[in-house]
């Protein structure tokens, strides 16, 4: 094809946008509001899973260690833990930052602690883990490995903790994949009825177009543009929309009722971290959705 | 070239259109066919433009055995046939100008060739003053004019012409054929559909009548009204 035939076409599309003002700004109010759909539904797992790390993070395990330890036993412990697979970090907690920790919960602590000559508190290790989910096998690997030595005394994990946040995540992420995906499909719908719709108004033109020989690539590449590019701007609308009112939620949890903070739930995702992305899928899926939205609605009025 | 070789058509809804019918309209003719509101006329035009396919039979237009044409291929047999439908079929939003251009796009041809042609094309249905109006700007006759003139930018060597002048008046309907006439006088053939009478007695030719899906006279008649007789009918 000719760059001049091909220049034709894409401006016919452009063109098309004005003159099918109604049926193309229905179009582009349709997906808009399917991109914020599933677009909110994304952030908000987003967030939620954020949230989730962020107690995940919280997670300690604390491994007490027998009295008689030597400070090379604590320096090996200390290089195998830190080199342990899924331990997120390792801190040393002596003995004597236990004693001191303990006493300065009480006002009148050197009363009360007074025959205490030196510390009662084992030297411990306080390690997190990143996958709470694979907490255990973490904590049986440890513990086997010194168990030989006998360094090891005790280990106090947080397995409820961990048994509960795993089956929280695994379920948020089942309900957020039904929602986006049920989303997704309904999207899919309303888009192809709203663009059959505009293609039907003009079934006319297309078999016109067909009588006088013209090729179905040629009547659909105006079709294709025109929907390419109201996805584009649904896409640009839409990344608008979408930073301006995650800003406002965010706003109104943090400042006016500070309800987020007492609820200790953690950060949100901030904006301006994630918004190019954000962007990027807006206009790549609105293009997408629009382009195969008329081409799966053309098709029909394609066969004279 | 149209040639009809014993050629049925029966519909889904099991109307029999066509009854084996055989009929070969050579290079250059000019013929009409006439008859009654379903004779067939529809069913043999949609027949040579692909539209629908025979029952049995074959049917050959210029060089295309239609019976064997594969679906994207059918594109380019209508690229042979510049069609003029009873009711314009022009594209509403498209200028005189664009509705023309359209079937030069429609074959790739240069920028530089459709600036030329169209204008060209337009002149000789006379309306080169109107290149910029919208269809909804022209009146009937203006509009089968535009009509005409992209059935003709193509050079194609088949015209076929639909009851070209059912929606028009009695003056602007003979102009109309008389552009058809001189067109073939070109070289180019023309099929056209009609119901009037009138017509083909004043223009005379090859005239085939249908009925009930079959032909029942295919002769060439004289011309014999005069146009002042045309005109008083």
């Amino acid at each position: 094809m000719r760059i001049s035939s091909m220049k034709y076409l894409v401006g016919q599309g452009v063109k098309n946008i004005w003159t099918n003002r109604v049926m193309s700004f229905a179009s582009f109010c349709v997906l808009t509001v399917s991109l914020l759909l599933v677009g909110f539904s994304l952030l908000a797992t987003m967030n939620i899973n954020r949230f989730v790390s962020g107690i995940e993070n919280r997670n300690e395990v604390i491994l007490y260690l027998d009295d008689n330890i030597t400070d090379e036993a604590i320096a090996e412990i200390d290089g195998v833990l830190k080199s342990t697979e899924n331990v997120s970090s390792v801190v040393f907690y002596s003995k004597e930052q236990a004693w001191e920790d303990e006493k300065a919960k009480y006002e009148n602590a050197d009363e009360i602690f007074a025959y205490f000559e030196e510390s009662p508190l084992p030297d411990a290790f306080r390690i997190k883990i990143s996958d709470v989910s694979k907490m255990r096998r973490t904590i049986t690997a440890i513990d086997a490995r010194f168990a030989s030595q006998g360094y090891i005394i005790n280990i106090k994990s947080p397995d409820d903790f961990a048994s509960i946040l795993t089956s929280l995540k695994s379920t948020i992420a089942i309900i957020s994949s039904a929602i986006i995906i049920a989303l997704a499909i309904v999207s899919m719908v309303i888009i192809s009825n709203a663009t059959r719709a505009s293609v039907f108004a003009r079934s006319r033109e297309i078999n016109i177009m067909k009588y006088v020989g013209a090729t179905n690539t040629f009547i659909r590449i105006p079709f294709f543009v025109e929907g390419m590019l109201t996805g584009a701007v649904a896409g640009i609308v839409s990344s608008v929309a979408t930073w301006l009112v995650y800003e406002k939620i965010i706003d109104i949890l943090y400042q006016e009722n500070n309800l987020w903070k007492a609820l200790g739930m953690g950060e949100f995702i901030p904006y301006d971290t994630i918004w190019l992305k954000v962007s990027l899928a807006y206009v790549i899926v609105g293009i997408v959705f629009g382009a195969i939205g008329t081409a799966a609605s053309t098709r029909k009025h394609l066969k004279v | 070239m149209v040639e009809f070789e014993n050629v049925s058509v029966t519909y889904e809804n099991g109307v029999d259109a066509l009854n084996n019918v055989s009929l070969k309209i050579k290079d250059g003719e000019f013929a009409f066919v006439v008859g009654a509101s379903g004779a067939g006329k529809s069913t043999l035009i949609k027949l040579i433009l692909k539209e629908v396919s025979a029952t049995s039979g074959n049917v050959i237009v210029n060089g295309f055995k239609l019976n064997k044409l594969k679906q994207r291929k059918i594109p380019y047999l209508r690229r042979t046939i510049g069609v003029v439908f009873q009711d314009f079929r022009l594209i509403p939003n498209m200028t005189v100008y664009d509705n023309i251009a359209y079937v030069l796009r429609v074959i790739d041809a240069p920028q530089k060739y459709i600036r030329s042609r169209v204008p060209k094309v337009i002149a000789l249905v006379g309306l080169q003053d109107k290149l910029k109006c919208y269809p909804r700007e022209l009146s009937g006759g203006e509009q089968q004019r535009v009509a005409l003139a992209r059935a003709l930018v193509n050079d194609p060597a088949l015209i076929i012409a639909d009851e070209p002048t059912g929606n028009i008046d009695p003056e602007l309907s003979f102009q109309i054929v008389r552009l058809l006439k001189e067109i073939n006088n070109c070289g180019t053939t023309v099929l056209m559909v009609t119901h009037e009478q009138e017509l083909v007695e004043y223009f005379g030719g090859r005239t085939i009548a249908m009925k009930n899906g079959s032909v029942v006279f295919d002769q060439i008649l004289p011309g014999e009204n005069t146009e002042e007789e045309y005109y008083a009918n």
